[in-house]
């Protein structure tokens, strides 16, 4: 027997709102890692709360004719992320030093550059992320980490397939811009810094 | 051309830290605590109207505006009623039955400008809240601007007053017979 579609799940969860737990079932551990690797882990667990709180709160606007939730609450989710972003940032950074200890080591395609060259390109890439615009970097992520549809990044975002299509390609040329120009490698960190920790006191 | 992305797959942090997976003890215990919410007498509240009345306020920086509100005035966003554009942002945010929009200043956002450029504030928001000591305490240790001290009033509130990251003051009261004695 076909399971039943989300959409069916959510429309029954207005009159029995329990049944709302299937939807946690079978997104939760989904959403939870895209929190994970967007926010400090222990800022994950709190925002994966408040995504399926939000979800619950406002499942009368879903779409029931969908049959994934999905998109959704990825666009919940990532929502939230964008109000966290000095999570996000003190992430993107652990990670730039992450990246910069391990990847010689746990990556065949890296282990023939120096561990210093190695580092150093990691640093931009993830300097690079942060320095996108907020709009730019949900869409470039949820493409390249989070390997969702053009179809389901729109639903997710809520904008036209058309917009995600142009918000893309305008993240791979300003990363490809920021990560290819080893003079320019100084200038995102500063941006980066001054765009996170410059308005609020 | 699909390479271009290939360094960024590749700096995907489970990717990077693969000891690091998240904690599954957390699923279990967000389900119970999402489940005991949804159950509970009342359960979750439904999406409140907007006021009949509401302000907007316009900032240089509206995001930081965004964080700053949250964190230091403990106001709520109604998320799922942000608008995102690439020239600015647009958010709800509400305490109690109240609700302010914020969005960025400028000629083209209705002519509304921070009181950064209009050299100080042109009006006032006023809140109550339900600990107004509680409130002040976080709201100056966060770094508000305190422009008036806490102090009971002769028509029977306690208030202060306070500017945000741009200067917008804000007035937040709690009536004196809501405080507990002692």
């Amino acid at each position: 027997m076909a399971e039943e579609s989300d959409g069916a799940v959510i429309a029954a969860s207005l009159r029995e709102p329990g049944a709302f737990g299937v939807i946690f079932d079978r997104h939760g551990s989904t959403l939870l890692r895209f929190l994970a690797r967007r926010v400090d882990p222990a800022e994950a667990e709190d925002l994966l709360g408040e995504v399926f709180r939000i979800a619950f709160e406002r499942r009368p606007a879903f779409d029931r004719s969908r049959d994934s939730a999905r998109p959704w609450l990825y666009g919940i989710a990532a929502n939230l992320v964008a109000k966290h972003y000095r999570s996000e940032t003190r992430r993107l950074r652990a990670l730039a030093r992450a990246g910069a200890a391990r990847v010689p080591d746990e990556d065949p395609a890296e282990r023939a550059v120096a561990a210093a060259d190695a580092g150093v390109r990691w640093a931009r890439v993830v300097d690079a992320i942060g320095v996108l615009p907020e709009a730019e970097r949900q869409v470039l992520l949820l493409f390249a980490w989070e390997e969702l549809s053009y179809d389901e990044i729109a639903a997710a975002v809520g904008v036209p397939v058309g917009t995600v299509r142009s918000r893309l390609s305008r993240a791979r040329s300003r990363l490809a811009a920021l990560t290819g120009e080893p003079a320019a490698a100084a200038a995102p960190a500063e941006v980066a810094a001054a765009r996170y920790d410059g308005g609020a006191r | 051309m699909t390479d271009d992305l290939e360094p960024l797959r590749r700096s995907r942090p489970d990717r990077v830290l693969p000891d690091d997976p998240p904690d599954p003890g957390i699923l279990a215990r967000e389900k119970a605590r999402l489940m005991a919410a949804i159950n509970e007498p009342g359960g979750l509240p439904g999406p409140r109207p907007t006021p009949s009345i509401y302000p907007r306020l316009a900032y240089r920086d509206e995001r930081a505006a965004l964080e700053f509100l949250t964190r230091v005035f403990g106001l709520n966003e109604r998320r799922e009623a942000r608008m995102e554009h690439p020239d600015g942002m647009l958010a709800w945010l509400e305490i109690g039955d109240g609700v302010v929009m914020i969005g960025r200043s400028g000629e083209e956002r209705h002519g509304l400008v921070s009181p950064l450029d209009a050299g100080g504030p042109t009006g006032m928001v006023n809140v109550y809240v339900t600990d107004v000591d509680g409130h002040y305490r976080r709201a100056q240790a966060a770094g508000a601007r305190i422009v008036m001290p806490l102090e009971d009033m002769f028509w029977g509130d306690r208030r202060y007053e306070a500017l945000d990251l741009e200067g917008h003051r804000w007035h937040f009261a709690q009536r004196r017979s809501d405080i507990q004695p002692g």
